[in-house]
């Protein structure tokens, strides 16, 4: 059972300050962690792993330092990294960034399940999952909240169908309960929270990872198309980036202002009537 | 002793003092400034006016005011305290410094700040945040409390092995006397040792000698790198032999060894929903290292997390990011918090004891717990021996049977504490919590110079009266 698990590194937004010019975030000085969703997948993976065997691949799309948040996912338990990075991934958006991760699992080659977050706290858009199953032709489960079972052919005893091909059984999310979906393997699953809690790494994890070389992948050992990569491979433009406008306006009765607090209360009542909502 | 009321004469003068808007009677509003942290059904007491001045000047008039009438003052911050400091036990008047919460300087040369007592410590560090240096006083309430309240307690807080007690970096004070002049302590001086050392008998003596209207702080560089440790260990014995080895066989002072018995780490963990193998250990050590090199802080937390597992730590996490580093310290913070869900009613203690003679403390909790059926989690900052340990309210008993246990569950840990060489209160104060066990705790002698500097700095016994001792 050997799995790749796409991460991404996103800043740590706990503590975000806005540019008020430009409306985007100040990156300068922010921590970069694993995206919080996609640590739901790694745990899924070392429990799959755990019970059936196999190794776990990590992979991103980054700068160098993106590194760190490969070596954060050993440390938990995953046994290899791939780091793509280099000038030419600079700008992509989610369709690029989903080939180029795309090409770069059908270079790792043997494995049976892909694992991803639902989506990025920073995008937030959940479209690169998906555009990886798309571009291998992998049977896709969006969020996942439970793996309920595997079912491998040479495994005689959890056999539930005829399928003569290994097959993931899982649950997921849908707007009114869960759905059971039975896939063929390989397959690619984006996970929710709901999946597993994610331990938390260990200092022999730690002590291993350090260890443990990261290559670094792009155009020089990749067979990419350039013309899907980067910028100007992204179909994607951001035109404006406008804020919501507040339309509605709060009234507020301050008893400091008024002296009084039955004063206060009686205007509020007077307010609550006006609008017939007492 | 035998105190005025506020009446509607001195009410006026007061507002000639302060400004009408500054002086609160309203019953609804001034009973914020009945309690604190401690229980209010216990503890509190309400105020007969609360005043929000802007000044020392307007603090000053009101104390010669309060001595000329016998009218007794109690000083107040953000009243997060945990000992009563800041209730108005004898009710009279409350000094509230909330307005006075500004900065008044950055000092980028001598590397000190200066600021009113209002100031949320937090905001402290937020203003500093891009500077490169910060403030070590750093209480557990740190979101809440203010700085003159810290002051005024000596607050400690989890980073006190590496960096001490609050007390360490005021450098000076203006304090309003309970006679009503304005004194400025120390300065933006390293030493200084003209005469008695009053800035430091200020600090932690919550409220009881004056009230601080300006600060003068030590600021350090700040730290960039924080890796944060999560030791699990079978027993509390095994966990607590290891805190000593990290500094002698390590050598290394991290910034924080806290200490978490296995019923606080299962009550916290139940409360966050936090699925940490805490079924296996019988207690855990969160230790944390800093400083500005990223090999170093790894190195130095690789040294303690080997000395963890020699020490047989059942597993050591590592914790080197935001994420991470949140979810161990979030298991900590949380303990009261989550023994709250299971008792409302709790005693908070404070005790320190050496280091070393923190196992020998366990089996007296353990005792207290079995003999009044209560649980009685114990936690905290075990690096430099000063726990939490927390007596909490059996649901199923009576309220009155709550309050005699109490009293008697906190003589017999007090008398346990001080067998071991230990004392009251590490960080959170006497106040009026701890008051009646002083007698206990101290040598009559030492109470009795304790009592004449109280009546040396407030002879009618009008500021803060009734707190840490009796006069008589």
């Amino acid at each position: 059972m050997n799995i790749v698990i796409p991460i991404k590194q996103v800043p740590e937004t706990s503590n975000v300050k806005m540019d008020e010019e430009t409306g985007t975030m100040k990156r300068e000085g922010v921590e970069s962690i694993i995206n919080p969703l996609d640590l739901y997948a790694i745990e899924t993976g070392i429990q799959l792993k755990e019970e059936y065997g196999g190794k776990i691949t990590v992979i991103t799309m980054g700068p160098p330092s993106a590194d760190k948040a490969l070596k954060e996912a050993i440390a938990m338990g995953c046994d290899d990294g791939i780091l793509l990075s280099g000038r030419e991934f600079a700008g992509s958006d989610t369709w690029a960034t989903s080939y180029a991760l795309s090409e770069a699992i059908r270079e790792i080659g043997d494995f049976d399940l892909i694992l991803a977050g639902e989506r990025a706290t920073d995008g937030d858009t959940g479209q690169v999952g998906p555009g990886i199953a798309s571009w291998l032709d992998l049977t896709l489960s969006t969020y996942t909240s439970k793996v309920v079972d595997l079912n491998l052919v040479e495994d005689e005893e959890v056999n539930y169908t005829n399928v003569e091909q290994d097959s993931i059984i899982v649950e997921r999310m849908v707007e009114d309960g869960y759905e059971k979906l039975e896939l063929p393997l390989p397959a690619l699953l984006t996970v929710v929270k709901e999946i597993s809690f994610p331990r938390l790494p260990t200092l022999r994890g730690k002590q291993r990872s350090r260890k443990v070389e990261i290559p670094q992948w792009n155009l020089g050992n990749l067979d990419l198309n350039q013309e899907y990569l980067g910028l100007q491979g992204s179909p994607t433009r951001v035109v404006n980036i406008d804020h919501p406008k507040v339309t509605r306006g709060g009234t507020i009765i301050d008893v400091r202002e008024d002296g009084k607090v039955e004063e206060a209360v009686s205007k509020l009542i007077d307010y609550l009537k006006a609008k017939e909502l007492v | 002793m035998k105190y005025n009321p506020v009446t509607e004469e001195i009410l006026a003068e007061l507002r000639e003092i302060v400004g009408e808007k500054n002086v609160m009677t309203d019953e609804e509003k001034i009973e914020a400034y009945s309690h604190d942290e401690t229980p209010a059904e216990q503890y509190g007491h309400m105020p007969e006016v609360v005043l929000t001045p802007n000044t020392a000047e307007e603090i000053a008039a009101v104390m010669k005011l309060a001595n000329r009438e016998l009218i007794p003052v109690t000083p107040s911050g953000a009243r997060s305290g945990l000992s009563g400091g800041a209730i108005p036990d004898h009710g009279g008047i409350v000094v509230s410094v909330e307005n006075m919460d500004e900065v008044i300087e950055i000092d980028y040369d001598n590397l000190m700040m200066v600021l009113e007592p209002g100031v949320i410590t937090n905001s402290v560090n937020e203003m500093l945040e891009e500077s490169g240096l910060f403030f070590a006083g750093y209480p557990m309430s740190v979101e809440t409390c203010f700085l003159g309240g810290n002051i005024a307690e000596n607050a400690g807080g989890g980073k006190a092995v590496k960096y001490g007690v609050t007390g360490r970096y005021v450098m000076g004070l203006e304090v309003v006397t309970p006679t009503g002049d304005i004194v400025q302590l120390g300065g933006k001086r390293v030493k200084d040792v003209t005469g008695y050392d009053l800035k430091q008998l200020i600090v932690g003596s919550e409220g009881t000698l004056g009230i601080v209207t300006k600060a003068i702080i030590k600021l350090l560089p700040k730290p960039t790198q924080r890796v944060g440790l999560l030791a699990l260990f079978k027993d509390e014995a095994t966990a607590i032999s290891t805190v000593p080895k990290i500094m002698t066989e390590g050598r290394i002072i991290p910034t924080s060894i806290e200490f978490m018995d296995k019923l606080s780490v299962k009550t916290s963990c139940e409360y966050l929903n936090e699925h940490l193998p805490y079924q296996e250990a019988g207690a855990m050590l969160l230790i944390e290292v800093d400083g500005n090199k990223e090999d170093v802080v790894n190195a130095d937390s690789e040294t303690i997390g080997e000395l963890c597992l020699d020490n047989d730590a059942i597993e050591v996490y590592v914790a080197d990011n935001h994420t991470t580093r949140e979810r161990i310290w979030s298991v900590r913070r949380n303990i009261a918090e989550a023994f709250k869900v299971v008792s409302p009613h709790q005693s908070l203690e404070d005790i320190v004891v050496p280091t070393a003679n923190i196992p020998k403390l366990m089996p007296y909790l353990d005792e207290i717990s079995e003999k009044y059926e209560i649980k009685v989690p114990c936690y905290g900052h075990a690096g430099d021996g000063n726990l939490h340990a927390t007596l909490v309210k059996n649901p199923d008993h009576s309220m009155e049977k709550w309050f005699e246990i109490e009293e008697k569950a906190l003589e017999d840990l007090y008398r346990a504490t001080k067998e071991l060489g230990g004392t009251l209160s590490g960080e959170h104060g006497i106040g009026s919590k701890r008051k009646k066990y002083m007698e206990m705790m101290l040598d009559p002698a030492e109470l009795n110079l304790m009592r004449g500097i109280k009546k040396a700095f407030d002879p009618n016994n009008i500021m803060n009266p009734g707190k840490i001792f009796d006069l008589e």
